[in-house]
């Protein structure tokens, strides 16, 4: 009996065991000890070169160390940097895949970059992967979501080539104007686009008032090569508000909205200005990361501007705001207005979602796949987000007496190797893009104190501009669209076609508009917007509106 | 015709003189390491022009890739000169060789007597200093990169704060869009173009002039030849040779070109007449990673810019001048 009994304790003993190691059996990277590799890991990363001026050597300062040293403490991988200038990553990420030298862990803004080399059998496909590790991935898991991260997967083959990064803060495109000026001629902030074109005039007109011997260099209005983005409030104004999620995706593989309805007739005025004198003549002969207009707008000779939501305040010290005080006095600064209506007289604009920001992917030319897994984990740690964005309170940061909000401050000299090269580090945190402290609320608390050196005041009217009346995009799950790889020069074709509508003559506007839009279509455009609406079709139906 | 005399000037031919060469053998082998350069860095590469017949793929060899193929569906239908049609059906493609051949040769008429009247100017010279000093600053701008004077031309032209422009306005004429009109474009390209290379482009020219035997312009000066005679029937002709080769070699450049230049003063306005065949293959080759396509069009650049050196160098010979070879 007492055998029995005891054979059946053990026997249940060993039953118990082995489910115990099924149940209890984690996923394991092999060479990987207590979380830690054994021997000595090395994988590269790229990391933006934005070549600050008073900055530090991108790959090399004080955070890339701190994060090399976490990396070989916490799993023994020792970390590269490799740098990519910032404003022509793509092509310069292109090249370096090209040349089979890509660092082991790329990110791009650029999706049809990594699904062209994917197409070539150039990139790794992250899905078994991720299927495999994904309870070694607990952080970066929790920080996307599954709909971020298979957000680019196939639907037919499976098949998953990046994984998206997120935003969190979505603003996107605010229209500034330089106070002081409308205190001093008296007027009021434009809140129509007629009054920002007779503000412009007011500008124009009143040339020496403002800028004394200057004059000469008055630009009421500048934009740059990339109009797309440089003139987006008043384009996305003149989108029909009540535009289905499926036009807007379908004619949206762009986001400077050139093939949607109605952004012709904001171009159209656009060129009217540009004819009248009101908008900067050399515009177009500058292209991507020239300072020549930020030189501009900081010596004080610009009027008014669109740019990203922050634009003014960037930079601390080195910020157009801050530039502007210093040389005019503080009353001297851009401020953000809303005087683009749509036609159901809203200030609709397009902000951010939280997907479509940059994009991680792995090279084939990446032997170390698990490593380099584990680097993105650490990265999606809050912890380690929040120290890049932070870092130590009296070095770069301090918290406001009054409200508790933490406040990002410039480095002194003796810490200068902590200097931010990028905003908030956003350039190393490589899936986040946004303020994300471990404490939510405080982060809501702090977005308006992160920037030195500027009115945490004008900061909140900001983000509160860019929020108003403003929607985000949303992103179907239609898989791969191939026509997005096979256009020639598309990007280019579409700023050129931009570029020449605003400066042609108002009596031949029509004509170049057509004819360029004409010249994008031909070149890939059209069959992109076939190919989306199939798939689109494909996936919803007759439905046109996403959930 | 009159037959070319046999050895008037090409070298004698010989047999292999042993002795010859076991006392000059050091110098011939200074000639290994060129030789292997152009083995290695010439030759070698040109087995991969057969990726222009084949579809790239970046994780096969060369060899094993596939010919190339449309896709209409699952079907395949194999066509090696798929690229080559491509190519031509792209508008992009099309104009970058007419822009190509436009500024090229726009470039020859331009640039070429530039050096030679500058030379046959800096040859007339009689004060030795000043000639030294204006050929220094004649050569200076060769050494600048199209970066830098493609940034200078922005500087000084451009519309709004350009310092010719204002010069133009000061003086009450209307401003002038040099960069961002496509003929004022090309003006301005051209010109850039002389200006970056008559004086270092003279230096061969005064160097042959110098080779000119002095007892013909004595000779010519006792039959009373003034100075624009002298010029004409005893420099002119004395350098001719080296005009002719000159001439020949430019023209084999003529579907060729730098990627530096017009890349660098291109800009969004002009696009239309300032792309060329290689900003073309940087553009959709490099970046958009259209490898078998921008293949297709080196290839063919390669052979047209070959056929005409070789037609260049066959007229010289019939001419009665020395080819380049």
């Amino acid at each position: 009996m007492k055998k029995k009994l005891l054979s059946a304790v053990l026997a249940a003993v060993m039953i118990l065991s082995v489910t115990a190691c099924g149940k209890g059996k984690t996923a394991k990277i092999e060479g990987m000890k207590d979380g830690k590799f054994i021997q000595t890991r090395h994988i590269t990363v790229e990391l933006y070169d934005r070549n600050v001026d008073g900055g530090t050597e991108a790959g090399n300062n004080a955070w890339t160390k701190w994060v090399q040293q976490q990396m070989l403490d916490k799993y023994n991988i020792d970390v590269q940097y490799k740098t990519v200038a910032r404003w022509t990553e793509k092509d310069d990420i292109n090249n370096l895949l090209a040349a089979q030298t890509a660092p082991d862990i790329c990110y791009t803004y650029d999706y049809p970059t990594i699904q062209t080399y994917a197409e070539m059998g150039g990139v790794h496909d992250l899905a078994p992967y991720l299927e495999k590790y994904k309870s070694l991935m607990p952080n970066m898991f929790a920080w996307l979501g599954d709909s971020l991260i298979y957000q680019d997967q196939d639907p037919a083959t499976k098949t998953l080539w990046a994984i998206e990064g997120k935003r969190n803060e979505t603003c996107r495109i605010n229209t500034f104007v330089r106070k002081d000026w409308l205190d001093k001629l008296g007027l009021k902030e434009p809140t129509t686009v007629d009054e920002f074109e007779s503000m412009l005039v007011a500008f124009r007109d009143n040339a020496s008032t403002l800028l004394g011997a200057d004059a000469s260099k008055m630009v009421p209005f500048s934009i740059s090569f990339d109009v797309g983005w440089r003139a987006a409030n008043l384009i996305e104004s003149f989108m029909d508000p009540a535009i289905t999620d499926k036009e807007l995706y379908v004619r949206g593989f762009d986001d400077r909205k050139f093939t949607q309805n109605g952004t012709k007739e904001a171009v159209k005025i656009l060129n009217k200005w540009y004819n009248d004198g009101l908008i900067w003549k050399d515009f177009a002969l500058y292209s991507e990361g020239d300072s020549t207009e930020d030189d501009m707008i900081k010596a004080g000779f610009v009027g008014a501007f669109m740019h990203n939501y922050d634009y003014p305040f960037r930079n601390a010290k080195d910020s157009i705001n801050a530039t502007l005080a210093a040389q005019y006095g503080k009353d001297a600064k851009f401020v953000a207005v809303n005087c683009f209506k749509d036609k159901n007289g809203k200030y609709t604009k397009y902000r951010y979602s939280e997907g479509g920001d940059r994009k991680v992917f792995f090279p084939k030319t990446n032997k170390e796949v698990e490593a380099s897994l584990m680097y993105l984990e650490f990265m999606s740690d809050p912890a380690t987000v929040e120290y890049l964005q932070i870092g130590d309170e009296g070095v770069i940061h301090h918290v406001d007496a009054a409200t508790g909000a933490i406040v990002i401050d410039k480095p002194d000299d003796a810490h200068h190797d902590w200097f931010q090269n990028s905003g908030k580090n956003i350039d190393m945190t490589i899936n986040c893009n946004g303020l994300r402290l471990k404490d939510a609320n405080l982060t809501t608390l702090s977005l308006a104190y992160s920037y030195s050196d500027v009115d945490p005041a004008d900061v909140k009217q900001a983000i509160e501009a860019a929020m108003l009346d403003a929607r985000a995009p949303k992103t179907p799950t239609v898989g791969d669209i191939a026509a997005e790889t096979q256009g020639t020069d598309l990007k280019g074709k579409r700023d050129q076609g931009f570029d020449k509508a605003v400066t042609a003559s108002v009596a031949d506007f029509d004509s170049v508009w057509d004819a360029a839009m004409k010249e994008y279509l031909n070149a890939g455009g059209q069959a992109i917007i076939d190919e989306r609406t199939a798939a689109w079709e494909a996936a919803y139906g007759k439905e046109t509106m996403l959930k | 015709m009159a037959k070319r005399e046999k050895g008037k000037y090409a070298a004698p031919k010989r047999k292999f003189d042993k002795v010859y060469f076991k006392r000059y053998w050091q110098l011939y082998a200074f000639l290994v390491l060129p030789l292997l350069y152009l083995l290695i860095f010439k030759y070698f590469p040109m087995q991969y022009i057969i990726v222009a017949f084949k579809e790239f793929k970046l994780n096969m060899s060369v060899w094993k890739m596939p010919w190339a193929y449309y896709k209409t569906g699952p079907v395949l239908q194999t066509d090696a000169l798929k690229y080559f049609k491509t190519a031509f059906g792209n508008v992009d493609f099309r104009r970058a060789l007419v822009n190509t051949v436009r500024l090229n040769l726009l470039d020859l008429i331009a640039g070429f007597p530039a050096p030679i009247i500058f030379a046959l100017i800096l040859n007339e010279l009689r004060f030795k200093k000043f000639k030294k000093v204006v050929q220094t600053i004649a050569y200076m701008p060769h050494f600048l990169s199209w970066v830098i004077i493609a940034s200078l031309c922005t500087q000084l032209l451009a519309t709004e704060d350009g310092f010719v422009n204002a010069i133009i306005a000061a003086c009450g004429g209307n401003k002038i869009n040099f960069l961002g009109n496509p003929v004022n474009w090309i003006i301005t390209y051209v010109g850039a173009g002389v200006w970056q290379s008559f004086g270092w482009g003279s230096i061969i020219y005064l160097a042959s002039i110098a080779g000119i035997n002095t007892e013909l312009y004595e000779a010519a000066s006792v039959d009373g030849a003034g100075r624009f005679k002298k010029m004409w029937h005893i420099t002119l002709p004395g350098i001719k040779p080296t005009i002719v080769v000159l001439l020949i070699m430019n023209l084999g450049y003529i579907m060729g070109g730098g990627f530096e230049r017009p890349y660098a003063m291109k800009n969004n306005l002009v696009t239309e007449v300032a792309n060329v065949i290689s900003t073309f293959v940087y553009k959709v080759g490099l970046q958009d990673l259209k490898i078998s396509l921008t293949t297709a069009v080196g290839l063919f650049q390669s052979v047209v810019g070959l056929f005409f050196l070789l037609t260049a160098n066959a007229i010289s010979r019939k001419l009665g001048e020395r080819g380049i070879w």
